[in-house]
């Protein structure tokens, strides 16, 4: 735990004011709230005053929302737990909304009405729980495949983590319907820009895009059922790494920063501070991949190879630090596992002034290319009230003047004393992403610099206590390149966690998708997508599922050439 | 846009040729990479602290008989963190620098060690928990009294030179499974 978090949880008007505020709009309605870490606020509420509770948290507190986690509590005999966690930006507070689901009830009311951002993750928790959100717009089946049999919820306490239901007969959940007059373009699912699947179905009027429909989660690895039936505390952060093979380092502290919070962990502060530095590493070498792919997917591969080749001494230099280029293995409950030699630091900062110096030229050529202003101006433009609305983060979000930063909002690890500068830019079209991203890569190299001058010495490894506490909640959000990402995890009597949830950056950012793409041409639906930097593995870890052949063949090559064919004008 | 497009041209030219040789020439890995691990069967006395710790499952345990842990180490399934290098006691798993184990043989990828071991001196045998993931939870124990140092053998492509330890007859893997899954999981 982070004091400068406590402390500025503990000052926020909120943490006092908030459980009033509640208490007022729900009476006795609200069961219990209080800070059950210093910058945690969780309130029980009664089960059909959820909505109201959530609606007070966005009105009145101007909670952002960020995930629904739902929770098989009945070998505790409390039913289903549903949570909706939020974040109170500006006072770094964490909100978290809970209301139990009786066995026999199984349905609570949806929120989505009132946050079109929280679509995803209802759909979620009727998946892998099995508890309906009453009155959901969109109620279809999202992330487990079509041959799951109906009524089987994965991550319910009595499901085991190997289990493989008989696979019925695939029924792919029932596809949006165009509007009269449209053209059904298929997009996947094998993307043609990103190498991942994903399958939308474009509706378009000539060439205008005027509405979508998406199916996704073909990428399930069970990450989540392995943390809670068959992981321990020690191993889940190195699985934790593999969720994203571009932001491992940031998954596995985020785990760890919400396991250490829950068990009451405090890093030694130099541990803190090479997260810190390993974070933005990872930032610049993400952003410069970015910067590459974006350019690919516009036809430009001059930035593609250019931006490749200064990310490669970044590759080698945390291959140098860590003992590999990706997925470090670098944390561990307690602190980091290798520290920073001084000769290290030396080679840190020369490779560093070098990706700079590079960066910087590169900028300078792109900045005046009318190619590329005219592929990523006024395009894929996210409107604010849509960025609110869809809970949209990182750098999307920044391009679009909200001024989000969980480096900021939650000052995590060693960011009190290595503060990030704001970059905010108020057109949200690709432009300013493009913009946002190459501002925030500089900035990163100028945080490395002084993360190793104000580097204190130390030990990097905490004692970890001999007995984890039951029943603890810790969340921690951790900045990604592609935005936030957020780790809950509840701990249970052995060892490992009772429920750890995560949520990638892409899983509010994707929903966006469709607001950004509408009324824009045809051929700017890659880049708009490429320009959320969207990872689909990370936004899929979900279940323990397989995506089975069965599933694949569903939307497989015949059927798109013949759906090709058939749309054919 | 004439001026990106030079600007463009100069960064292009200015890089120059960078891609490797390789794998016309050897690439060494920076110091301190993780690479395949490498195990000395010499030092190795059958704790079961790498199967305890390693978060792909790559190391499984086996008890042949009272006498006899077998570990196997499923190399295909590594993801390198090296926490098996970390907790081992006596040092025997390091990470070697080698980074090409591509084959086309899927022996290579597989080391079995078989540690003597002496009985449990609390039940006065070694138990074998019938799942491989619950398996991985047995730690294990050293047994002094057989007399100084444990001794290993190893069969797969690591052969320990002057091994003292004739093969046991229960070689294949599952065999030796002679007694009721017990402890396990709690």
């Amino acid at each position: 735990m982070n004091p400068t978090t406590a402390t500025k949880g503990l000052r926020s008007p909120w943490a006092t004011q908030g459980p009033r505020v509640l208490e007022r709009r729900l009476g006795s309605h609200l069961q219990e709230c209080r800070a059950v870490e210093p910058d945690i606020l969780w309130a029980r509420v009664a089960r059909h005053e959820i909505r109201t509770a959530v609606e007070t948290a966005v009105r009145e507190m101007g909670a952002r929302f960020l995930i629904s986690v739902g929770t098989d509590r009945r070998p505790r005999g409390e039913g289903y737990g549903i949570a909706h966690l939020f974040s109170l930006d500006r006072d770094g507070l964490f909100l978290g909304l809970e209301c139990l689901v009786p066995e026999w009830a199984e349905e609570v009311d949806s929120i989505t009405p009132i946050i079109p951002g929280a679509d995803w993750s209802e759909r979620e928790f009727r998946d892998v729980i099995g508890v309906e959100p009453k009155g959901h717009p969109d109620p279809r089946r999202l992330l487990l495949p079509d041959d799951w049999p109906e009524g089987v919820y994965p991550l319910r306490r009595d499901f085991p983590y190997h289990e493989r239901p008989q696979a019925p007969q695939p029924t792919p959940p029932p596809r949006k319907e165009p509007p009269a007059g449209t053209t059904v373009i298929p997009l996947g699912p094998f993307f043609p820009s990103l190498e991942e699947p994903a399958y939308w179905r474009i509706f378009v009027e000539g060439e205008t895009v005027v509405g979508c429909d998406y199916r996704g989660f073909y990428n399930h690895r069970g990450i989540e059922k392995l943390g809670d039936s068959v992981l321990t505390w020690d191993r889940i952060p190195f699985v934790a790494e593999r969720i994203c093979g571009i932001c491992g380092f940031i998954h596995s502290t985020c785990f760890c920063q919400a396991a250490e919070k829950a068990v009451g962990i405090r890093p030694p502060r130099r541990a803190e501070f090479i997260r810190t530095l390993m974070l933005e590493l990872e930032r610049i070498h993400s952003h410069l991949l970015w910067l590459g792919i974006a350019g690919h997917i516009l036809g430009f591969d001059t930035i593609l190879m250019q931006t490749w080749r200064i990310r490669e001494p970044v590759m080698w230099l945390t291959e140098e630090i860590s003992g590999n280029r990706k997925t470090y293995g670098m944390n561990a409950l307690g602190g980091v596992r290798r520290d920073i030699t001084p000769e290290q630091k030396k080679t840190i900062l020369d490779v560093v002034r070098k990706v700079e110096e590079e960066t910087l030229e590169v900028k300078a050529a792109i900045v005046g290319d009318t190619t590329l202003h005219a592929r990523t101006r006024e395009v894929g433009i996210l409107a604010k009230k849509w960025a609110t609305d869809f809970c949209v983060v990182g750098p999307p979000a920044r391009a679009s003047g909200l001024p989000i930063d969980a480096r900021l909002d939650h000052p995590y690890a060693a960011y009190d004393a290595v503060p990030p500068r704001l970059c905010t830019q108020q057109a949200g079209d690709t432009w300013a992403r493009v913009v946002v991203r190459v501002e925030e890569l500089v900035d990163s190299v100028r945080m490395v610099r002084e993360c190793l001058e104000r580097m204190p010495d130390g030990p990097v490894m905490a004692d970890l206590p001999g007995n984890f506490p039951d029943g603890r909640i810790g969340i921690s959000v951790v900045e990604a390149p592609r935005g936030e990402a957020v780790h809950f995890v509840m701990t249970g009597g052995v060892n490992r966690p009772y429920r750890w949830r995560v949520r990638a950056p892409t899983y509010p950012n994707l929903q966006a998708m469709p607001a950004m793409i509408q009324g824009q041409n045809l051929a700017d639906v890659p880049i708009t997508l490429g320009s959320l930097d969207p990872c689909f593995s990370c936004t899929e870890r979900m279940e323990a599922v397989d995506v089975r052949t069965g599933t694949v063949t569903v939307y497989g090559r015949a059927e798109l050439e013949a759906m090709a064919r058939r749309h054919r004008p | 846009m004439f001026l990106s497009k030079l600007r463009e041209a100069w960064i292009c030219l200015k890089a120059g040729q960078v891609t490797l040789p390789y794998p016309f020439e050897p690439h060494d890995p920076a110091p301190g990479f993780r690479g395949k691990i490498s195990v000395d069967p010499d030092l190795c006395f059958g704790c079961g602290g790498c199967a305890n710790v390693c978060p792909a499952g790559v190391i499984e345990i086996q008890d042949l008989d009272q006498y006899t842990r077998a570990l196997t180490f499923r190399w295909s399934r590594c993801t390198y963190c090296g926490r098996c290098a970390d907790v081992c006691p006596e040092q025997a798993i390091a990470m070697s620098p080698l980074y090409e184990t591509a084959t086309d043989r899927a022996d290579d990828m597989v080391l079995r060690l078989e540690v003597f071991m002496g009985p449990c001196g609390r039940c006065g045998r070694c138990f074998s928990p019938a799942h491989p993931l619950e398996r991985m939870m047995v730690t294990g124990f050293r047994d002094d009294t057989v007399g100084g140092r444990p001794e290993a053998r190893s069969v797969g492509p690591l052969e320990v030179a002057g091994c003292l330890r004739p093969p046991p007859g229960l070689a294949a893997a599952g065999e030796g499974r002679a007694h009721a899954p017990e402890g396990g999981q709690p």
